[in-house]
């Protein structure tokens, strides 16, 4: 766990009072909430936001709306991945109908 | 690394330092790695775009590019560790939003069940039923079958047996009343949970077939009944098939065809009420007329005539 010192000295550009923005935002979620203690994919996180909004050059207003559709297609990628496991443990026979069912919506909706 | 940093941004050697920080931009917000999760391409994109912009961005760096005295290379920043690296893992989860696939339906539903209930990403509730993400309970997949039945079985309900691919048998009780197409969720017959959740449901998609002499109408059933020519006449009793056996009936005296009886309570008997059963008359003629019914109808004729198609003309 990491602390906001911690954080901050690791995430160019960043100092405590942003981070205390971002997090009473809900930009961020400190991992261990009582604590504030924060772990690595906060720091990721902390970056990507310093990247959106100094590199970048993205307003602050519309930093949720990028963070909620980022969450939004890793929620999506993870459920995807146990979907595509899921299907991977399948027998031979149940792939290709399900690969026959596909194919058939596919030229269904361009058709 | 690019032989040409100005080329890496797409401007040209003389472009300003406004549009090099444009260009730059413009790249980094395509390629930025945490943009485009799926995408391993995009981080070396982007580290080179970033690796130009850190020294054309600097006046004095870019006066030595410019002389030959700096390569391109050996500027990139500090490894950076992407937010997307840690997305997909246990931590990350907290941070999910479901709001990507909420309206999937039923499908996504039964195949996710409980961990679909995550609020809104970011400031919204914790989802993925919590429990810090690891090792998550999961209700079992919901099994599909599909089982075909008779009219009759349908009508008044019955007992069959599935027997499923791995051997194992499934009792499904079938309701009277059950439509064509119908599904019946068998709770807990489905897949076995994990993680101590409960097991799917089976749910068997009903497929009823026809019958010769009875079709349905809800929990009506309808019988089209030919009688003899006498017995419209004269009225009668007669013999009427029913789903639940064969039943006595009274032909009224004056009975015609397109004319419907109905006999009460001898349709389909549902949990939700019973269902009558229509009779449809058809007056039938014998297939072989003979001298006498000749004889009597040339006699009825003359002195009897009446007109059938007089509404039709008027309607016309």
């Amino acid at each position: 766990m990491l602390d906001e010192r911690d954080l901050v000295s690791k995430v160019e550009q960043l100092t405590v009072t942003r981070l205390r923005v971002w997090v009473s935002e809900g930009w961020i979620r400190p991992a261990d909430t009582e604590a504030k203690g924060y772990s690595e994919a906060d720091l990721a996180r902390a970056a990507l936001i310093r990247d959106l909004v100094d590199e970048l050059g993205v307003n602050e207003e519309e930093v949720p709306v990028i963070l909620s559709l980022v969450d939004q297609i890793h929620g999506l990628r993870t459920e995807l991945r146990v979907l595509v496991e899921a299907i991977g443990e399948l027998s031979e026979e149940s792939r290709a109908q399900l690969k026959e069912r596909i194919s058939l919506r596919r030229s269904k909706k361009i058709g | 690394m690019a032989d040409d940093l100005y080329s890496v941004l797409g401007v040209s050697k003389t472009a300003s330092a406004d549009e090099i920080s444009k260009a730059y931009r413009k790249l980094a917000k395509k390629y930025h790695p945490d943009l485009n999760p799926g995408d391993d391409s995009a981080e070396a994109k982007f580290k080179e775009a970033s690796a130009a912009y850190a020294i054309l961005n600097d006046a004095e760096k870019r006066g030595q590019y410019d002389r030959g005295e700096i390569d391109a290379s050996g500027q990139e920043r500090p490894q950076q560790r992407y937010y997307r690296e840690y997305a997909g893992g246990e931590d990350g989860q907290r941070y999910y939003s479901s709001a990507g696939f909420e309206d999937m339906g039923d499908i996504f539903s039964d195949l996710f069940g409980q961990r679909r209930s995550a609020g809104g990403g970011f400031g919204g509730a914790r989802g993925f039923g919590g429990a810090g993400g690891h090792g998550f309970a999961m209700r079992g997949q919901d099994a599909n079958y599909r089982l075909e039945i008779g009219f009759l079985d349908a009508a008044n309900g019955t007992k069959k047996r599935i027997t499923l691919p791995d051997g194992g048998t499934l009792d499904v009780t079938i309701p009277a009343g059950v439509r064509d197409g119908q599904v019946l969720r068998l709770k807990g017959k489905g897949m076995p949970g994990t993680g101590g959740a409960e097991a799917g449901d089976a749910l068997v998609e009903i497929t009823v077939g026809a019958h010769p002499v009875f079709k349905r109408d809800g929990r009506d059933i309808i019988v089209d009944l030919p009688i003899t020519f006498d017995e419209a006449v004269l009225g009668g009793k007669v013999e009427v098939p029913t789903i639940h056996g064969a039943v006595s009936m009274t032909i009224p005296a004056g009975a015609n065809t397109g004319q419907t009886l109905r006999m009460k309570g001898r349709g389909i008997k549902a949990k939700a009420g019973t269902g009558d059963q229509l009779i449809k008359l058809q007056v039938m003629l014998p297939e072989t007329i003979d001298g006498d019914l000749k004889e009597f109808a040339e006699k009825w004729r003359e002195t009897h005539s009446y007109d059938p198609r007089k509404k039709l003309r008027e309607q016309t």
